[in-house]
């Protein structure tokens, strides 16, 4: 392709305001043309606001073959229709996590995609941290040994402040904790360990579909051999907020709050030493900015994006499986009062 | 009335009180509940359940009506702000009033006697005069308008815990965050009254409250009916602890002597400026300023549209943390004001009335509401 790639963001929620629409600004090679949301003056609002030259577009299928890219930043429900949309029109879509709320939705999407040869990216952002190629490398150089098991923790006080509110509607968002940031969790864990080829899911489901806590342990068989590990995530308490993966060598740990750094903790001469690693030469700019610039290049030559619609197929099967085969968090706590509490359980 | 064939509305449902309401009515098998919301990105908690999450404000009765739908059982727990405590209860209580209610329970608080009841308080006919206190003043004016539409025909009923707690309570999540950071003293050797009241327990006497038809246009104190002291209740919550913190004992004349010196009463003036500051009667009273109002919601929309992960680097980056530590001065942490008044009431109030009228028995005593909060701060990363 030549010349700047016709971008065009679809929802202007959350997300839109605080990355796409400056990711979009800053990319040399990306010419916005237009913000779609069924909201005209959300849309005119942030056209206005942040000095845009581009549209505001109320319906999108005023846009179907009239640009060469859509992001897609939707409400979950709305994600696989309106990809297909674009993808019949010859546009190609970055999607938003999740692709869609159903693994079968992905995989349609998908082939849809690869016989239009267009790309389908998905919003997996955290792929562009430096961390991300970097623990490859740290594990490639063989700085924490054999690797045993590894313990991913994200949670905190919900406070997504989203324009539609349609977290909490399973029929909208396809479920809690584990479709919003444990997408971006097993996505990871996945790209660095492998397959997952066994799982135990537990959540705290009282009958909505909509979990706020979730654990899983999975073991993955790759090309690291068999690892364990253990997610938790959680919309109303602070977790620890950290990956730790533990060798024989060393541990090394992934903090949310510094995701561009892998820091190595191990021991030299019977002392606890930590160090900080971190990739020179790597690109600047946010994780979205990376993201939308993997997706462009993606567009110009027709490679294949980091994230693909098969690595969410594979992400949401699983996902569907955890949902199938759930099971309760026990929560003594929360029984019946007067009644007799167990108090091994809750150590669990 | 049989509350177990009727939809239940609960205000404050995004709260520590009324999150466990709605899920002991889920528990008990009610066949609707709606839980009033006014902000949905708090409702996590309620959204794991079979609940009906209703948008709308306490302050705006428009948003009531139709939050309220077909409910007519109101478990009011909602508080918002100072105004928001009598104005807010008032536009419940009318809108209740209004659609037919047949119940009306209302959460106020022991603390209408002040934050240091005095003695004579034991009892619910004790009168109550006018404290200072903008929280307890406001608490005590919501009784009477409670009670005034008692007398137009709203079924009403006045609950009045004191220190409720149980899972999700900042009592103790608050309480082993200050252990960890050296801020916790027993006052005057922890001799205070604790008047604890187990969440369960407190929800117990709301459901009796609402099959009970002698409970209407009363109230009652609701407590554990243990006599627990503050010593007790740190003391129990540094056993949980890994390592468990020396607490040290502040007497009435080592509080006295840390107040007044001026550099004291300076350090006092700038953090109660602070408390000002944070507080929500000042950020309306901020926001009336149309310019201030701009700015703060474009702040505020910048902050929260965010990604979760941007938003935790800038807590971690301006100090924001559950754990930031306080030097306590000679080995010794003086507390604030307001957390002598809170630990100095000797005052255990009396539930004589709730078991005789309700048959209220408190069920989950200390020892079991310790061990259960004990489980749940481990679940949630509170301990280790």
């Amino acid at each position: 392709m030549k010349g700047p790639v016709r971008l065009a963001i679809l929802g202007c929620g959350a997300i839109t305001r605080s990355e796409h629409i400056p990711s979009a600004m800053a990319h040399p090679q990306v010419q916005l043309d237009a913000l779609v949301d069924a909201d005209l003056s959300r849309a005119n609002g942030l056209i206005q606001n942040r000095g845009l030259t581009c549209k505001a577009v109320a319906d999108y299928h005023d846009l179907l073959g009239r640009v060469d890219a859509v992001i897609n930043a939707l409400p979950n429900h709305l994600h696989t229709v309106i990809n297909q949309d674009f993808l019949s029109a010859g546009v190609n879509v970055l999607c938003e996590k999740p692709l869609t709320i159903t693994a079968m939705d992905a995989r349609a999407c998908t082939e849809l995609a690869e016989k239009k040869k267009l790309v389908l990216a998905v919003g997996m952002n955290r792929r562009f941290a430096a961390s991300h190629p970097l623990l490859k490398l740290v594990m490639q150089e063989g700085l924490l040994g054999t690797v045993r098991d590894y313990d991913f923790q994200y949670g905190g006080a919900f406070d997504w402040r989203s324009a539609s509110g349609f977290y909490f509607d399973r029929a909208k968002a396809g479920g809690g904790a584990l479709v919003d940031f444990g997408v971006h969790m097993l996505d990871s864990v996945i790209d660095w360990f492998g397959p997952v080829t066994a799982f135990d899911y537990q959540d705290d489901d009282w009958g909505s579909g909509i979990e706020a806590n979730a654990i899983l342990d999975v073991k993955h068989d790759g090309h690291w051999g068999e690892i364990k590990g253990r997610l938790r995530l959680s919309r109303t308490f602070s977790l620890k907020n950290r990956l730790l993966i533990r060798g024989s060598q060393a541990n090394a740990e992934i903090s949310v709050q510094d995701p561009e750094v892998v820091v190595l903790h191990r021991a030299i001469a019977g002392k606890a030493v930590s160090q900080t690693l971190r990739l020179d030469d790597y690109p600047a700019g946010s994780s979205y900015l990376r993201q939308l610039d993997n997706f462009v290049q993606s567009v110009a030559t027709g490679s294949k994006p980091e994230v693909d619609g098969w690595q969410a197929v594979r992400v949401l099967e699983l996902i569907e499986n955890c949902y199938a085969h759930k099971r309760r968090i026990p929560e003594p706590w929360a029984e019946t009062a007067g009644t007799k509490v167990a108090r091994s359980e809750a150590r669990a | 009335m049989n509350w177990r064939n009727e939809t239940v509305f609960v205000t404050g449902a995004t709260g520590f009180i009324g999150g466990r309401v709605c899920e002991r009515l889920v528990q008990a098998g009610a066949p609707k509940v709606r839980a009033l919301v006014h902000s949905m990105h708090k409702a996590a908690r309620i959204a794991r359940m079979p609940v009906e999450l209703c948008p709308g404000n306490l302050m705006e009765p428009e948003t009531l009506r139709q939050a309220l739908g077909d409910a007519k059982i109101v478990i009011h727990c909602g508080l918002g702000n100072a105004g928001a405590i009598v104005r807010g209860t008032e536009n419940m209580l009318a809108v209740a009033l209004a659609a037919g209610a047949k119940r009306f329970v209302h959460v106020s608080t022991a603390a209408v006697y002040g934050i240091t009841p005095p003695p004579g308080s034991e009892s619910e006919d004790a009168p109550i005069r006018k404290t200072g206190d903008a929280y307890c003043d406001n608490k005590a004016a919501a009784e009477r308008v409670v009670l005034r539409y008692g007398r137009r025909g709203l079924p009403v009923t006045i609950l009045r815990p004191s220190i409720v707690w149980g899972p999700y309570s900042a009592w103790s999540t608050r309480l082993v965050d200050d252990l960890r950071g050296g801020r916790v003293s027993f006052i005057d050797g922890g001799r205070g009254a604790c008047n604890t009241t187990y969440v369960d327990n407190l929800i117990d006497a709301m459901l009796l409250s609402l099959e009970n038809d002698r409970a209407l246009n009363e109230t009652f104190f609701i407590t554990d009916g243990d006599k627990v002291t503050w010593g007790d209740f740190i003391r129990a919550h540094v056993a949980m602890m890994a390592a468990p913190p020396q607490v040290g004992d502040a007497s009435p004349e080592e509080i006295m002597a840390a107040r007044p010196k001026a550099v004291g009463m300076i350090m006092g003036s700038v953090k109660a400026a602070g408390r000002v500051i944070r507080s929500k009667e000042f950020r309306e009273l901020l926001m009336r300023i149309p310019v201030t109002e701009a700015l703060v919601k474009w702040a505020w929309n910048w902050v929260t549209s965010l990604p979760p992960e941007k938003r935790d680097r800038l807590r971690a980056r301006f100090g924001v943390r559950r754990t930031a530590a306080v030097a306590a001065k000679n080995g010794k942490y003086i507390p604030d004001p307001v957390t002598v008044a809170t630990q100095s009431t000797t005052v255990f109030f009396g539930i004589e009335k709730a078991k005789r009228v309700l048959g209220y028995e408190p069920r989950v005593r200390f020892g079991e509401g310790i061990q259960r909060v004990e489980q749940w701060l481990r679940y949630a990363a509170y301990l280790d």
